[in-house]
Formats: structure tokens, C-alpha cells, sequence
């Protein structure tokens, strides 16, 4: 069973679920505030998220085949089809890029020109905060990355079609493709962060930030690949792995949640320490607004998988692996759900107070609920995820598996003719 | 401590010692130890030995560094000394973290070290007996206690599966 086909079963399933996110997504719209925060917020914290999945996917496959790892060879197309969603990842960031470009959401308090306007902090970042360089910064950067993904991929297939005695040549090529990847990934993918996310928080900067999402990412991306080779196995397919290569999965998955915890940390000790008024701000809100969340955070991305995954054997025995696979994959959701949402609010709040002075906001206001209700309590949505959020979730992640499943089915499951595949098939720690 | 007959098989290629391990569990020689320069895939298994328990040892010994850091800086900060430091309460949990972390790591890592060399009857001023200098080198080597094997069915066997080198002694 080298060829993967997607069941009709799995199929249908992955629909519904693509269903259930457009519905919820339109419900949000409808019950929406005026300016569809949560609508908008959604999207972004989504769309971010599984575009963010896809570009460390490819990061680890340029990574391993940069370093000469051949651990990972008999699986590789997991991690490349992992990367077919870096298209439809950016085109959704793209259409979120053209909408800041046209003013059609309030994401970022930056893109409000009145709000820049009277504003030194925001005026004097506007250099790169500004709708011109998102647009374009989303799609050159999203460009060169699906490039680069879909050329390792199709070098890859390529390789295995090669008759006769092997030369590496195609090797070489896909090595030098991964090579060029590595120093764009590295300077970009922080931009990336700074861009979509962090700007969230227009006023607020951290240097830690972008290392600390991006372990995120990463974390989440090998939670979905230890849950893939779980599946994959338990439906027959990849008969030729061994328990070890899920093992060093959840090795991965140990190590980058305790590195995730070390930057989550450092970062709160510095702005904690400091006691800046401008960097205390960020957690003052979400220590004071968000408290289930914060302390959660630390307690499913950390505490959890620290102590679950310890052992030796609970790394690959399927049942103790996927459950903390889907907790902490739904942790570093939460982690994300935590950078967007407060800021989102904070603008939104800001932009009705603008717009109250400027006489003619009291019935908006009105209209912006959200806005006024949710600072110190709990509301679905905002502070906490709602049924709407966990519906938009599962939306994204229907058309994520959708994705990559379809991209799996397109070539065999273990490359035969990778020169690293005998040393991946006897792999024994 | 009792002195041992040893009769010891070098070998300069592990796949060759496996295979005479092998040999030697189906035809029931009790094998003394096995020494390699290097851990070889596969033999734990063939010897049947247990996994280490060594790591529930490090994970106590961790818990006691946890505990030793975290309540001795609560105490000093809170009880025996309590300084103000940049404005921040006696009793600043995220700045005793480093502290804790540092001190779970140095706990755990010197107390494996202590139990692995008392274990393995290590230390300092004690001589451990070495077969063959080569053994840290580039050979296999299998040995056997003559008290348990004859030395005929240990020189077949060596013989048979392709020793280099058979030779004895008493340590």
C-alpha cells in the first residue's frame, strides 16, 4: 500500500467540516459588530495559524535535508504535502491583505490613517506598517516560499521516476532548493510574524516574539504529523515505519514544547523585570482579561506534554501520543487565539471612540457591542472561544487535511529511490 | 571478592559477535558480559537486559533540586533576608524560575552521575580489571566464567563462529 487514496467516507467528512466552517464563519458576519471584528479576527487567527503550519513544515523538510537527516526520508511526503497548503494558506492572506489594503476591516490599528495621523509611536513605525508593504510583504515573501516548497516537491516526485542506476543528481538539485530556502526562511518568516501578528499590538514590540510564535507553529505542525502517520498506519498505509519514527516524532514534539515554554518565558520575565509601562501592557491585558486562558496556556502547552511525554514509551503508544497530539495541537490554537483577540478588541475599541468623537458614532457604538461589554468579562468570542470559533477551526482544518491529502494521493508514499530511504527503513534509536 | 576463570573471544566486527551470541543463547552458555568500544544496535535485547531505571532516579533527584531551589529562595526572600528589589514583591515567583530551573538540572545530572558510579562499583582510587586493553579500541569481546562453561564448549563455540583471539584470565 504505497499509494494513498482518500476514502469517500473521509471525503464527505472533510466537506462537512469545510461546510461548518463557511457557515460559521457567516453566522459571525451576521451577529457581527459593525466593522465585523470577530469576523475578520477569525479569519486572521485561522488563516495564520495553518498557513504558519505549512511554512514550518517546509522549514523542517529544508532544515532536514540541509543537515543530511535521513530519519524522517521514508515519510518525507508528509511533510511536502504538509507544504501544498502554502498556495491556498497565502491566497487567504492575500484576500486578507487586499481587504486591510481597501479599508474593509479595522485588524490593525495601524492601517486607520486618522488613528496614525495623531499618533508619533504609529507614525514613526509607519514605515513598515503600513497597508502598501502588507499586501506586498504577504505576497512576495508567500511567493518565494511556494516557489521554493513546489520545486522541492516536484523534484522530488521527479526523483523517483529517474531509470536506472541512481546519480543524485535530482538529489543535489532538491538539496540546493532546500539550501536557498533556509537564509529566506530565516530572515522573512520573523517579518512574516511581525506583519500579521504582532502589528496586532500596533503600539507594543517584542524581539522574542517572532521566535516565540514560530516554536508554536511548530509544535502544532508535528502534533498534526504525529496524528497523520498515526492514521495513515492504523488504515494500513506506511507498514514500513517503525514505532521509532513516531518516537522521534514525539521527541519533536517534547523538545520544541519545552523551547516554545523557554521563549514563552523569557519574554514575560524581560517586559515582567523591566516594568515598562509600554511592554507591561500586553500581559497586563491579558492577565487581567484573559486569566483562564493565560495560565491555561502555560498548563496544556507546558505542563501537559512535559510531563505526559517524559517517559520513553508514552512517545509511542498510540493512544498516550494522540491525546496529547490533539491537546496541544488545540493548545498553541488557544496560544494564537491569545496573540490576535485582545488587540483586535483593543482596536476596535479605539476606532469607536474615534468615531463617537467625530459625532456621528453613538448608533454604531450601539451596533459595536462587543466593543463596549467584553473588557473584565467573559464573552464567547473575545475572551474565550465560542461555538463560532471552534466551527471556523474546524472549517480551516477540513480544507487543510483536504489539502494535504490530496497532495499525498498524487505520488507514493515512501520515495524508493531517495538515497536516504534505506537508512529512514532501519532507523533505530 | 572472589577471583573468576575468564575465558574471552575477541571479535572485530559486531555483527559477527552478535551471531555468536546468538549461537551462544541456542546451545544454553551462560555468557559473563559482553564488552564493545562502542553501544552496538540490538544487543540489549539479545543479552535480555532490562531497561535502566536510572532515569526514575534523575527524575527524583530533579524534583529534589525543584524543591531545594524554589523553597530556599522563598525562604531567604521572604523570611531570612527580604530585600526590595526594583519595586517587585518579597515573594517574585518568575524571578526564582532561572534559579529553579538551574538547580533541577544541576541535581539531576550529579546525582545520575553519583548513582551510575555507584552502581557500576566506580570511584575514585578503585581499579576495575580490564580483559583486553583492544576492548576500547576496535574489538568485541564475549566472555565466559569458566566456573559455568567448560572451557572446550567456549573454544568450539569461538572456534566455530570465528574469534580471532581466545584467550584467558583471572580477575
Amino acid at each position: 500500500m504505497n499509494h494513498y487514496s482518500i476514502s469517500n467516507s473521509l471525503r464527505t467528512i472533510l466537506f462537512v467540516m469545510m461546510g461548518l466552517g463557511v457557515l460559521c464563519l457567516g453566522l459571525t458576519w451576521i451577529g457581527d459588530d459593525h466593522s465585523h471584528t470577530r469576523f475578520w479576527s477569525n479569519v486572521l487567527h485561522n488563516a495564520v495559524f495553518f498557513t504558519g503550519i505549512a511554512i514550518m513544515a517546509t522549514f523542517f523538510m529544508a532544515a532536514s535535508i540541509t543537515a543530511y537527516a535521513g530519519w524522517y526520508t521514508a515519510f518525507k511526503r508528509v511533510f511536502e504535502s504538509f507544504s501544498a497548503f502554502l498556495l491556498p494558506g497565502f491566497i487567504i492572506m492575500t484576500l486578507i491583505g487586499v481587504a486591510v489594503f481597501m479599508h474593509a476591516n479595522h485588524l490593525y490599528h495601524w492601517a486607520d490613517e486618522k488613528s496614525v495621523a495623531n499618533d508619533e509611536i504609529l507614525k514613526g513605525k509607519s514605515g513598515f506598517l503600513n497597508k502598501n508593504w502588507y499586501l506586498f510583504g504577504t505576497v512576495i515573501i508567500g511567493a518565494a516560499y511556494t516557489y521554493i516548497a513546489m520545486k522541492i516537491r516536484s523534484l522530488s516526485v521527479a526523483e523517483e521516476h529517474t531509470e536506472g542506476e541512481a546519480n543524485f543528481s535530482t538529489h543535489r538539485s532538491i538539496r540546493t532548493y532546500a539550501a536557498i530556502f533556509l537564509p529566506v526562511f530565516g530572515f522573512t518568516s520573523v517579518v512574516l510574524i511581525w506583519q500579521w501578528i504582532m502589528s496586532v499590538d500596533a503600539h507594543w514590540y517584542s524581539t522574542m516574539f517572532a521566535w516565540y510564535s514560530l516554536a508554536s507553529l511548530f509544535v502544532a505542525m508535528m502534533c498534526l504529523v504525529a496524528l497523520l502517520l498515526i492514521y495513515l498506519r492504523g488504515k494500513g498505509y506506511y507498514q514500513n515505519l517503525s514505532k521509532h519514527h513516531v518516537h522521534d516524532v514525539g521527541k519533536f514534539i517534547f523538545g520544541i514544547s519545552v523551547f516554545w515554554t523557554y521563549l514563552w518565558f523569557s519574554q514575560f520575565m524581560l517586559i515582567w523585570y523591566a516594568n515598562i509601562g509600554e511592554e507591561t501592557i500586553y500581559f497586563r491585558e491579558r492577565y487581567d482579561n484573559y486569566p483562564v486562558l493565560f495560565f491555561g496556556n502555560l498548563v496544556i502547552n507546558f505542563a501537559l506534554p512535559f510531563l505526559i511525554l517524559m517517559r520513553n514509551d508514552t512517545k509511542w503508544k498510540t493512544g498516550s501520543i494522540s491525546f496529547i497530539a490533539v491537546v496541544v495541537f488545540l493548545g498553541h490554537w488557544l496560544d494564537f487565539f491569545l496573540m490576535v483577540k485582545p488587540g483586535v478588541l483593543h482596536t476596535a475599541h479605539e476606532l469607536v471612540g474615534h468615531a463617537a468623537e467625530g459625532g456621528h458614532g453613538a448608533a454604531e457604538t450601539a451596533g459595536g457591542g462587543h466593543g463596549a461589554e467584553a473588557v473584565s468579562s467573559i464573552v464567547s468570542g473575545f475572551t474565550f472561544p465560542g461555538m463560532l470559533e471552534l466551527g471556523t477551526m474546524l472549517g480551516f482544518l477540513g480544507l487543510f487535511m483536504f489539502t494535504i491529502l490530496t497532495a499525498l494521493s498524487k505520488s507514493s508514499l515512501t520515495s524508493e529511490k531517495d538515497p536516504y530511504v534505506g537508512e529512514s527503513l532501519h532507523h533505530h534509536v | 571478592m572472589a577471583h573468576k576463570e575468564v575465558i574471552f573471544g575477541l571479535y572485530s566486527d559486531e555483527q559477527d559477535l552478535l551471531k555468536a551470541i546468538r549461537k551462544a543463547k541456542s546451545s544454553h552458555l551462560d555468557i559473563m558480559d559482553v564488552y564493545t568500544p562502542f553501544p552496538v544496535h540490538g544487543l540489549d535485547p539479545l543479552l535480555d537486559l532490562e531497561e535502566s531505571r536510572i532515569h526514575i532516579a534523575g527524575f527524583i533527584y530533579g524534583m529534589i533540586g525543584t524543591l531545594t531551589a524554589f523553597l530556599s529562595m522563598t525562604w531567604i526572600t521572604t523570611k531570612d533576608w527580604p530585600v526590595i528589589f526594583g519595586g517587585k514583591p518579597y515573594w517574585s515567583v518568575p524571578a526564582f524560575i532561572p534559579i529553579t530551573f538551574e538547580l533541577t538540572v544541576l541535581f539531576a545530572c550529579v546525582g545520575m552521575v553519583i548513582t551510575f558510579y555507584i552502581i557500576c562499583g566506580m570511584g575514585p582510587g578503585v581499579t576495575n580489571p580490564t580483559l583486553d586493553d583492544r576492548i576500547t579500541d576496535d574489538k568485541f569481546c564475549l566472555a565466559f566464567d569458566k566456573a559455568h562453561v567448560s572451557e572446550n564448549d567456549a573454544r568450539a563455540l569461538f572456534s566455530s563462529t570465528g574469534a580471532e583471539e581466545v584467550n584467558s584470565k583471572t580477575i
